[in-house]
């Protein structure tokens, strides 16, 4: 009943906005299966034009096949697509840039030897009279192309290697609006932008969205969905669940829909030991940090928040043993620690899930048990050889602490969703029987429900006594579990809060301290 | 065409099994063409061919495994005959040539490891120069002129054990220990986890840089006994011994299912895969074709074997 309602609601708004034109883009029934499991069924959706659509879905809802299967990536088994009221069939990717639709993807493509002018020209160079390449042109043209996309900042010689992250975003991003699209598809956009670019981006997408363009954003932050999108869909099990406009929803109902249950976290109060755990003292980095101070109890979660190129990363990847300290030491339960590899942090009871699941977590080739067991090979060994026999139970134990939802354990981690893949690092650092649990942006591109299931087990380990840093650039994650937080601001500490003084604001104004 | 690539495909997924059976094809076909190729002689002959380069194989396949490769094979198996052959011929004594020339292979070996790991040079470009520098050692100590060589190793490469070759027996016995080392000990599963993917093994608490030394060690190591084996067969340590051979280890390692890309790989599949390039060997010289054709078929072998490869893991960089 509630769905008809939206859909209605739905379809008025669009009627409102292109009066009787036919939408820019109509699918009916698309399913898509792959070896048997049904991945999309019958979904329907309109697009019209100048419209901001909001996709949210946990990972596996079928959000991607969808948009590759309007990009023209994918064939749907069933179902049509039309476009401005006419039958359309995409045979490749190809064709729907053709036909006006351009899909960013997550995983960046940006050729990093090459210059930002000329990535955003790939495979459209301007030539001079002489036949060369004519670099001017093109540099011109892409000034004027980052401009608009909010990246005015970016020197389109710049090679595109030396970018940060989000500057890689935002040039991809720019290189869809090159294309003049009818119909732009943006998956997780702003997952590495600072909040600065994010503000430049959006500023882009309403003036894309004033000019007619129709455009699908995808995100797991539900407040950019809210601020930005005219209307926001979600995507459960291959269905639509609902279709909501945000001036008349909340958080917590598109958690609801997203889920199919209220899941938010909340923060569980907590006594902390006074044992010192982890105490760093005048640390500083051969890069960016500086005299950082800061000392950890046991039994505590440690929230180290900062915006991107505060150095949080720098900072575990000096208590990890991946880079040496430049100056200050590092303690661990009284002991100086002095470590000049990862191999010895482990040994010595540090445990680090890395920033980063596909390029430093998971070994992809591997099975989702082997790779659960990497880090205690040694811990579990019988002279030089590996307790192989033991693997499958721990693996087991393990799998239902973590709730890892697989078919069996000897299938490639890769073949995991998400979220599954990061439960399967989780119970590798926990196997390693941590003295201290080192988390990166530990639900970085995780939905919802597998976000809530983590935060519950950093909770249960940390009342167990197990001490936890974490490191993140998201504010609702460090206010659903730290007792305190750090917060860096180009490479200092920019301040310690504890829990009363903790804000969304309080967090916010630190980071900027050294802007 | 769709089909035909559909099914190479879908043997590219059982590696071993698919090397088998070339193995039994060309088996087959050489039972059918040539009287001789059944003859225990002729058999015991190409397990012999084989055991050298299985031996160097086990070496690479581990460097392979581990997301490295190693050039310098035919110039190490070069060099170790060589200051063995000169050390004896100088010390009279054969303990110490022996062992000076195994350690010369670990030392050659440690040589790659340490250009990889502590000054960072590509493996592909370190072992590039240690090939160039083994070989010319080699011709610098001798003249350019054969060593005699004898005694124990003479046995180990021409010998016989109940009419079966000595090396073919010290092959599958290392072979074996390799199997157990790889799939069974701490050490070997890190080989495999570095080579699936270097950083997260090494943010996981594998020690990437000891793991990469001792692997390209262990190669080096049983390069130089592969060189004096080679040696002790022709008893004699020729400076241009070894000359070309790791386009053969690599070939065998590659045919017998281990991913360039590190990672995949197993000690089975390499035996087979050396068993199946000394057969290819014998092959030419039964039906009487002449050998610059072997030379070409050789080359034709190792892109079909990494074009198996490739055609699996399609969709991965495009």
């Amino acid at each position: 009943m509630m769905r008809s309602d939206n859909l209605k609601e739905a379809a008025a708004s669009g009627a409102a906005a292109s009066a009787s034109l036919p939408p820019l883009i109509r699918a009916r029934g698309i399913a898509k299966s792959f070896s048997g499991n049904a991945v999309l069924q019958s979904v329907d959706l309109d697009l019209h034009a100048g419209e901001v659509v909001g996709l949210l879905g946990e990972n596996g809802a079928g959000k991607s096949t969808l948009m590759h299967i309007l990009s023209g990536g994918l064939q749907p088994d069933a179902g049509t697509v039309e476009m401005d009221g006419a039958p359309v069939r995409f045979g490749s990717v190809a064709d729907g840039i053709e036909a006006g639709v351009s899909f960013v993807h997550q995983e960046l493509s940006v050729v990093g030897a090459l210059s930002v002018a000329e990535n955003l020209h790939l495979g459209r160079m301007s030539r001079s009279r002489t036949g060369l390449v004519d670099f001017k042109l093109m540099e011109e043209a892409s000034r004027a192309l980052l401009e608009r996309v909010g990246a005015g900042h970016i020197e389109p010689r710049r090679e595109a290697a030396t970018l940060r992250a989000g500057e890689q975003q935002l040039v991809e991003i720019a290189k869809a609006a090159a294309r003049k699209p009818r119909l732009l598809i943006l998956d997780e956009p702003t997952s590495s932008l600072t909040p600065h670019e994010v503000g430049g981006f959006f500023s882009y997408v309403r003036e894309a969205r004033a000019s007619g363009v129709a455009i699908i954003f995808i995100t797991h932050r539900l407040e950019e969905a809210m601020a930005l999108c005219d209307r926001v869909v979600v995507l459960r099990n291959g269905a639509i669940v609902s279709e909501r406009r945000p001036a008349e929803t909340s958080r917590q109902q598109l958690i609801t829909d997203m889920t199919g249950k209220p899941a938010i976290y909340e923060h569980r109060p907590r006594t902390a030991s006074d044992t010192m755990a982890l105490s760093l003292k005048g640390v500083s980095g051969d890069r960016l940090l500086s005299g950082i101070d800061l000392d950890v109890r046991m039994g505590e979660i440690f929230g180290l928040f900062g915006l991107v190129g505060a150095g949080r990363t720098e900072l575990l990847d000096l208590i990890h043993g991946v880079h040496r300290p430049t100056a200050g030491t590092i303690s661990l339960f009284g002991e100086r620690l002095s470590l000049s590899d990862p191999s010895e942090a482990v040994r010595a009871g540090i445990a680090l899930v890395p920033e980063g699941r596909k390029t430093a977590g998971i070994l992809p080739q591997h099975s989702v048990r082997d790779n659960a067991a990497i880090s205690s090979l040694r811990r579990f060994s019988r002279g030089i050889f590996s307790d192989r026999g033991g693997d499958p139970r721990r693996m087991a134990s393990y799998r239902q602490s973590l709730g890892i939802r697989m078919a069996t354990d000897t299938q490639e981690i890769s073949t995991l969703s998400g979220g599954n893949q990061q439960k399967v690092i989780f119970a590798r650092a926990l196997m390693a029987e941590p003295r201290l649990l080192l988390l990166d942006e530990p639900t970085h591109g995780v939905d919802v429900g597998a976000k809530a299931d983590l935060y519950d087990i950093v909770t249960r380990e940390a009342e167990k006594g197990l001490t936890v840093v974490i490191a993140s650039s998201e504010v609702p994650e460090i206010l659903a579990l730290c007792d305190r937080v750090a917060v860096l601001s180009k490479g200092r500490l920019a301040g310690i809060l504890d829990r009363v003084a903790m804000t969304e604001d309080t967090i916010l104004t630190m980071a900027f301290k050294e802007h | 065409m769709q089909t035909g690539v559909a099914y190479i495909r879908s043997l590219g997924r059982y590696r071993e099994a698919s090397v088998l059976a070339m193995l039994a094809a060309v088996a087959l076909y050489l039972s059918f063409a040539s009287d001789y190729f059944l003859e225990p002689r002729n058999l015991l002959n190409v397990g012999r061919q084989a055991s050298v380069v299985a031996i160097v194989a086990l070496g690479q396949a581990l460097v392979i495994i581990a997301r490295g490769i190693d050039l310098s094979v035919g110039s190490v198996i070069g060099l170790s005959a060589v200051v063995a052959a000169v050390l004896m011929r100088d010390t009279g004594s054969e303990t110490i040539g022996l062992m000076a020339g195994l350690l010369t292979g670990l030392a050659c070996g440690l040589v790659n490891g340490v250009l990889y790991t502590r000054f960072r040079i590509n493996p592909f470009i370190a072992t590039l120069g240690t090939l160039s520098i083994a070989r010319g050692i080699a011709l610098l100590m001798t003249g350019g002129i054969p060593v005699p060589f004898g005694g124990l190793a003479e046995f180990v490469g021409a010998g016989r054990i109940f009419d079966v070759p000595v090396s073919f027996l010290l092959m599958i016995v290392l072979a074996i220990v390799v199997h157990v080392f790889a799939s069974r000990t701490v050490m070997g599963r890190e080989i495999y986890a570095i080579g699936d993917n270097p950083k997260a093994s090494r943010l996981a608490g594998v020690n990437l840089r000891a793991i990469r030394l001792i692997v390209f060690a262990l190669c080096g190591l049983l390069a130089g006994l592969g060189g004096l084996i080679l040696a002790g067969n022709l008893a004699s340590a020729d400076p241009n011994l070894g000359m070309g051979y790791e386009l053969d280890v690599i070939a065998a390692v590659i045919l017998g299912g281990t991913a360039l890309s590190g990672g995949r790989g197993s000690i089975l599949g390499v035996v087979i895969g050396a068993l199946l390039m000394a057969l290819l060997n014998n092959a030419f010289v039964l039906l009487g074709i002449s050998a610059y054709w072997q030379v070409v078929t050789k080359g034709l072998v190792i892109i079909f074997a990494v074009g198996l490869d490739g055609l699996q893991r399609r969709g991965d960089d495009d």
